[in-house]
């Protein structure tokens, strides 16, 4: 079910928007920082359903939160004259990268906890 | 909250977050896929693009206003007296300014960047290039020998023409134009002999880029695209 809606709501982004008007060049790097924080929100999803303590409200609010909170501080910095959008990018891609290792790690356990498993099954079958 | 309502929550999301990556794409897809480090960058790639924009639609209106013009002129002339001596006048003044579309018989001249000879042996690259001084020269060689119009890669050379060096490409009439050049000239066979003559500027351009002329009988030129204003000058009675 959860799957099922996943994928037909990429679909209908995606058809979306291919036919959405384009954004001007100039808008075009808050979105891409606005879609770095939401694809983060994404993979720390992930992290949180496999740690088993995932709330949608924390979720969701974070999804949007941070998205709008890496454009107003990409606006705010080029006001500034300084490139806060490289540090957002830093801070974002980076946990990325580590909710990843998570995520690895954790199927990696799984797979070699079930590949000892078989071993000592066939051990035990040799023993007999 | 039950999985109904965690199930289109999600959904939503996903929507939000591929309709914007698949926007983003397109936008750099559709500028100049050069990553920008500064947003200062954007702003002038932006101005580029609607100037670009507003050119195009400009250009589109003149064209009318040409059409419209040629119209007025056609109805105007014949409801008058002498009108056909007019109408011919008009036509011979428009095609020695440049603004129609000539033939008859003349010279075509290509010019192009040396690319025989090996560049690492050559001292000055500069050399095998070709230059606005070049194209002056034949076009100077041409009127001299009494060419009646002239165009330089579709580029009419009318009275307010200029010949300039921008970087790394020449402008003629505000357009940017490239080698390979092809200088299209129509006017008096004696064009052909006074630039191919020993020592002329054929053999003095061959030495460095790779120069070529032909006859030719039947050459067509169009017509100078711009607008011919001016602003100071008055007529003097």
């Amino acid at each position: 079910m959860i799957l099922i809606a996943i994928i037909i709501g990429c679909i209908i982004g995606a058809v979306i928007g291919v036919f959405a008007p384009m954004v001007s060049y100039t808008y075009s790097g808050y979105l891409a920082i606005a879609i770095i924080a939401a694809l983060d929100s994404v993979f720390g999803g992930i992290v949180a359903t496999l740690k088993k303590n995932f709330n949608l409200t924390i979720f969701v609010t974070g999804f949007f939160g941070n998205a709008i909170l890496a454009i107003l501080l990409t606006i705010l910095g080029e006001k500034l004259n300084v490139d806060i959008y490289l540090a957002a990018i830093v801070v974002f891609v980076g946990r990325m990268f580590t909710n990843l290792a998570i995520i690895r790690r954790y199927y990696v356990d799984v797979v070699m906890k079930k590949i000892e498993e078989k071993k000592s099954k066939k051990k035990v079958e040799n023993e007999k | 909250m039950n999985k109904k309502q965690i199930a289109i929550t999600l959904g939503i999301m996903c929507l939000i977050l591929t309709m914007g990556t698949v926007v983003q794409v397109r936008t750099i897809n559709s500028a100049n896929q050069i990553v920008a480090q500064s947003f200062a960058d954007n702003e002038l790639r932006d101005q580029v693009l609607r100037w670009k924009e507003r050119y195009d639609t400009t250009y589109a209106n003149l064209q009318n206003a040409e059409k419209k013009l040629e119209e007025v002129r056609e109805t105007a002339s014949a409801n008058t007296e002498g009108s056909e001596e007019k109408e011919a006048e008009l036509k011979k003044n428009n095609m020695l300014l440049g603004l129609t579309n000539v033939t008859g018989e003349g010279v075509v001249v290509t010019l192009k960047d040396n690319d025989a000879v090996d560049s690492s042996k050559v001292l000055d690259l500069s050399n095998l290039l070709v230059h606005d001084g070049d194209l002056l020269g034949i076009v100077s060689e041409l009127k001299n020998g009494g060419a009646e119009a002239i165009s330089i890669n579709d580029q009419r050379i009318v009275s307010t023409s200029s010949i300039t060096c921008e970087g790394n490409v020449i402008s003629i009439n505000g357009e940017k134009v490239s080698s390979p050049f092809v200088i299209k000239a129509i006017g008096r066979p004696t064009m052909y002999s006074a630039l191919v003559r020993p020592g002329g500027t054929i053999e003095y351009l061959n030495s460095r880029i790779i120069a070529t002329i032909s006859q030719e009988d039947n050459i067509t030129i169009n017509k100078y695209n711009g607008v011919i204003s001016s602003k100071y000058m008055q007529y003097d009675e």
